[in-house]
């Protein structure tokens, strides 16, 4: 934990923060791998609310390169494997996400993110 | 064709008897059909079901069932359910030439003398039965339930009289009730991680028979505390995110790395289903679209021992509060004493109304939220579970778990639309506008507990201590 899955499916939700808010950027992320079950219909099923873009590009940053950067239409086995593994797999335990936007910064620490907003970014 | 099966329930939890069993036949799709009338009290009941194959998928799955066996008769008296039963021959003929079986005579809210037992054994001799008899591991086992009335709470005349029973019931065992099993697996005084908010093993499984666990889905928990729910719903299957305002509860207290819910799940298994758990306030969440999750299950905070809370000050800060708030802005945090924003009361009422709405937002279509809200019984009324519903959200169970003066009730509500609804709470003004006129009687709950439930209580927030 954090794994890109989740990663994937936040944003920044500080006041006023609506635009380019997405994806967060991981700042001295310390990374660890653990196997977890296959699923392929799960994998599936997630897909069309995961932003293939920001997948690629936040595992790249984590040293990840094995996801094509275009959006493939089928998905046989071995790419839902791939998938699997970048979404599942790879936990960020130390470091922090940065608000693209307005530059917060949620530390995470244990593998939990603190997203908890303070006085001044709440309304 | 839909044969005849009798469930012999355990002998808690009545009100969420049905429920599950209607939980359990969606889950795995076949068809279930209930008597009519229906009476979710007593303990056994007669279902119909198209194939032995489905009475055996709700034996392994529903916590309250103790067995399921063929149904073949019943009568307010012995006369009466031999009669039904000879009708019946068609069903147990084919077991009369060589199949090895044995007796049970069992009795609910009563124990029948092992003489009284022989004898009713003995009463069955007209079904000829040729085959060996076993005790140990014979081919089938014939059960006799007498069901005698609940004595509880009623006058000492109404005392149980052998023989004189309600009603009695003669069926084919087909299985035993396995899931039973798992409530002491998932025992809490077992577990390596758990705190005074932890919710008791046999209620957190059927809440995750309430919101349809099983492989693959994805559960959220926005209230996740110690992750009671977590436990039992990734061990039926469920991938399981978590979050709550205070990230203590989730790590619990000393110095493991590993936070405490994770420790708890590797115990049984399931920590790599444990997808993630993240601290903020649900109210001010960061999830980015909606449609997301299969079901919600929670225990929301009620104030009497977690009390609810939302980001934001009661009043204007105090100067020494301003102070270190103005510090804590200034120097950057390490990351084992994060910044601790204040939090401000959040009425019952108005929680479980948001909590709908942010549901129908973050769940998929056809997605449960199930839930916990807890009640003033005398003050209750049905009206109270409607007040807290919005437009694409149904109603699909509402079971009393009693405590005498208040209760709570388990609220399953599904998303039936697949409809877009904006953000809940992106005005971020974090309130939520209610047209209800009616006043439920959970609203106030902390204050009405720890007033005894007095009638006429008024408004204390900002008395409560924290
Ligand atoms: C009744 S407890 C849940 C207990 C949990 N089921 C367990 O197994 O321990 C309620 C939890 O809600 C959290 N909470 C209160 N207000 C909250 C909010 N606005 N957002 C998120 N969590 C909140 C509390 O910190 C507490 O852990
Ligand atoms: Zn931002």
């Amino acid at each position: 934990m954090v794994r890109l899955i989740t990663h994937n499916l936040l944003s920044c939700h500080a006041k006023g923060c609506t635009t380019n808010n997405f994806p967060l950027q991981f700042k001295d992320a310390e990374i660890e791998h653990r196997e977890a079950d296959f699923n392929p219909e799960f994998i599936r099923g997630l897909l069309p609310k995961i932003e293939w873009k920001a997948l690629v590009d936040t595992a790249k940053e984590l040293g990840d390169t094995s996801l094509p950067y275009e959006q493939p239409e089928m998905m046989d086995d071995e790419l839902l494997k791939t998938l699997h593994h970048v979404l599942l797999e790879m936990h960020v335990e130390e470091g922090q996400m940065i608000c693209p936007n307005c530059n917060h910064v949620y530390p995470i620490s244990n593998g939990i993110p603190n997203m908890l907003l303070a006085e001044h970014e709440i309304a | 064709m839909p044969t005849k099966y009798l469930v012999v329930f355990a002998q808690s939890h009545s009100d969420f008897r049905i429920p599950e069993l209607k939980s359990i036949a969606e889950l795995h799709g076949f068809p279930l059909h209930l008597p009519d009338p229906c009476d979710p009290n007593r303990p056994f009941m007669v279902i119909e079901l198209d194939q032995e194959e489905h009475a055996r998928l709700l034996a392994k799955r529903c916590i309250l069932i103790k067995s399921i066996s063929e149904f073949y008769g019943q009568g307010d008296n012995y006369d009466q359910l031999h009669a039904a039963v000879r009708k019946n021959e068609a069903l147990w003929e084919q077991y009369k030439q060589d199949t090895s079986f044995r007796f049970s005579v069992a009795a609910y809210n009563h124990s029948i003398t092992k003489s009284r037992q022989r004898e009713v054994m003995e009463s069955f001799g007209y079904m000829e039965f040729l085959g060996r008899i076993d005790l140990k591991s014979p081919t089938i086992v014939l059960g006799c339930y007498e069901e005698y009335g609940d004595t509880r709470g009623k006058e000492f005349s109404n005392k149980v009289v052998d023989g004189q029973f309600r009603q009695v019931y003669f069926g084919r065992l087909i299985e035993e009730g396995s899931a039973r099993a798992l409530i002491s697996r998932f025992d809490v005084k077992k577990r390596a991680y758990f705190g005074n908010t932890s919710m008791e093993a046999e209620i957190s499984l059927l809440m995750a028979n309430q919101c349809l666990a099983r492989p693959g889905s994805l559960v959220y928990d926005p209230f996740m505390g110690t992750g009671s729910m977590a436990y039992p719903t990734s061990h039926f299957g469920s991938f399981v995110v978590g979050s709550d305002i205070d990230g203590r509860q989730m790590r619990g207290k000393g110095k493991q790395p590993t936070p405490g819910v994770l420790r708890a799940a590797a115990q049984y298994g399931t920590a790599h289903r444990i997808v993630d758990l993240l601290t903020f306030d649900v109210t001010r969440n960061p999830w980015r679209c909606g449609g997301l999750f299969d079901a919600i299950v929670t225990d929301p905070p009620y104030g009497v021992r977690a009390g609810a809370k939302r980001l934001g000050r009661r009043r204007s800060p105090t100067p020494k509060q301003l102070e270190a708030y103005l510090e804590h802005q200034a120097a950057p945090r390490p990351a084992d004493q994060p910044y601790i924003p204040p939090t401000k009361p959040y009425e019952l009422s108005e929680l479980a109304r948001d909590l709908v709405v942010l549901a129908r937002y973050l769940l998929k279509p056809e997605g449960r939220l199930v839930f916990f809200l807890p009640t003033v019984n005398d003050e209750y009324e049905d009206v109270d579970i409607y007040t807290m519903l919005c437009e694409g959200m149904e109603l699909i169970a509402n079971s009393l778990q009693d405590f005498g003066s208040w209760g709570r009730r388990l609220v399953t509500i599904k998303k039936i639309t697949s409809d877009i609804y904006p953000i809940p709470f992106s005005d971020n003004s974090g309130q939520s506008q209610s047209t209800a006129q009616h006043e439920p009687a959970h609203k106030d709950f902390r204050e009405k507990y720890f007033q005894g439930f007095r009638k006429g209580s008024t408004s204390l927030y900002d008395g409560v201590v924290q």
